[in-house]
């Protein structure tokens, strides 16, 4: 079924729990086992990138040993996530954790309150914290939950460093680029923000993985214009650029 | 002077059986059944003083809704907690993507076109047969503003490739 909602790139989840007993990190299943063929992108002709995600359900400081520990399984995984449950944990996935997202819970009243100095860290490490959206369209209170969590968050972090994601099992639960900015808006961010925590926050999120995976760092290479005379037509693209953004 | 935003959608569904009961009260009602749950009283009466369904094709799923320029977000963001249609006592689960805001129809026409003709270009690349190829391509060649009529009949393709 090709599903025409325009999205270029996809995270496949995997979530661990830890209240159950003992649980092994399974190396992740590759995309290529679950499609036969790729889906292209629409508007372009690039297949859609699947990378894999793990989440982890943290409600113990003993659980975060894993993250430490050097397993090779967990290496293997694009995007690592967290889900503290408790207001340590949250202060230590901001500050010390070696994660790409924290997830904020949607699903319940959140037990503890934001606090500024951890988000803030969060924010200069580069850690995105993450909304889903499936519970709110399927049920009435959880709706409530989730607006109401994603508001308080607004207000401490201002707006940056959001990713909105689905949590969707079945493709009907999935929404277009565009609508999930207009659900931003419901979250509290503006227009711009909305459009970002769709787009480019979750660019630097799979960067971020990237990084992370290597361990050393990302280089970026841009064209520059070399010629002194070039740098003359260039200036105008540039305004526009600004303009744009 | 009365401003008006005109939202472009499309409803995409699994079923295909869902296309039959596109119509504009079923689609209207949905709409209006997702606001008045996400935004409650106040907001199901802001969205409608003037909404109407403009423009609807059952064939591509296309939809145009129409609604005051002060309550465009609401009804922009209520749109995503769409979740089915209802008609004739059968319901089918499908969403409603947004694909254009405008401020006027002939915006909203000029980007549908263009959407349109990227679509078929798509399904010109997942062309097997030599006479639908031939048809996507006789309708592409003749896509323009004034000829937006013809090109209803030659995208009943997309029933036939999904």
């Amino acid at each position: 079924l090709t599903f025409p909602v325009g999205y270029s790139a996809v995270a496949l989840n995997h979530v661990i729990d830890f209240k159950e007993k003992k649980q092994e990190i399974v190396k992740p299943v590759s995309p290529s086992e679950l499609f036969p063929s790729l889906p292209v992108v629409q508007g372009t002709s690039k297949r859609i990138k699947v990378l894999t995600r793990l989440t982890l359900v943290v409600s113990d400081p003993s659980h975060c040993n894993l993250l430490r520990s050097t397993s090779a399984n967990i290496r293997l995984y694009d995007i690592i996530a967290v889900f503290p449950k408790t207001e340590k944990l949250f202060h230590i996935a901001c500050t010390t954790l070696d994660v790409d997202l924290v997830c904020i819970n949607v699903t319940e009243k959140l037990p503890f309150y934001f606090r500024r100095p951890p988000v803030n860290m969060a924010i200069d490490r580069g850690i995105y914290f993450e909304l889903l959206y499936t519970p709110a369209i399927k049920d009435s209170t959880m709706r409530r939950y989730t607006i109401s969590n994603a508001i308080s968050l607004m207000q401490i972090c201002k707006g940056k460093n959001i990713v909105i994601s689905s949590a969707a099992e079945r493709p009907l639960e999935l929404r277009g680029p565009y609508d999930v900015a207009n659900l931003g808006l419901l979250f509290g961010l503006s227009e711009g923000e909305a459009k970002a925590a769709v787009s480019t926050n979750c660019r630097a999120t799979m960067l971020h993985g990237e990084t992370r995976k290597s361990a050393c760092g990302v280089v970026y290479t841009v064209k520059k214009p070399r010629k002194v005379e070039e740098e003359e037509t260039t200036l105008p693209a540039c305004k526009k650029a600004k303009t744009q953004a | 002077r009365a401003l008006r935003r005109y939202v472009l959608c499309e409803v995409v569904s699994e079923d295909p059986r869902c296309r039959q009961c596109i119509e504009d009260r079923a689609v209207g009602l949905a709409v209006r059944d997702a606001i008045g749950r996400v935004h409650g009283d106040y907001g199901l009466a802001c969205c409608s003083i003037s909404f109407t369904v403009k423009y609807l094709n059952a064939y591509t799923g296309t939809v145009l809704l129409r609604c005051r320029k002060d309550s465009y977000r609401l009804l922009c963001s209520a749109l995503p907690f769409v979740r089915q249609l209802e008609s004739r006592a059968q319901r089918y689960p499908c969403i409603l993507n947004t694909l254009h805001v405008g401020g006027t129809i002939r915006t909203c026409q000029k980007f549908l076109i263009q959407y349109n003709r990227r679509q078929l270009l798509m399904l010109l690349q997942n062309c097997t047969n030599e006479e639908e190829r031939r048809c996507i391509q006789k309708s592409l060649l003749s896509c323009s503003i004034a000829e937006e009529q013809s090109q209803s009949g030659d995208e009943e393709d997309d029933d036939g490739t999904e």
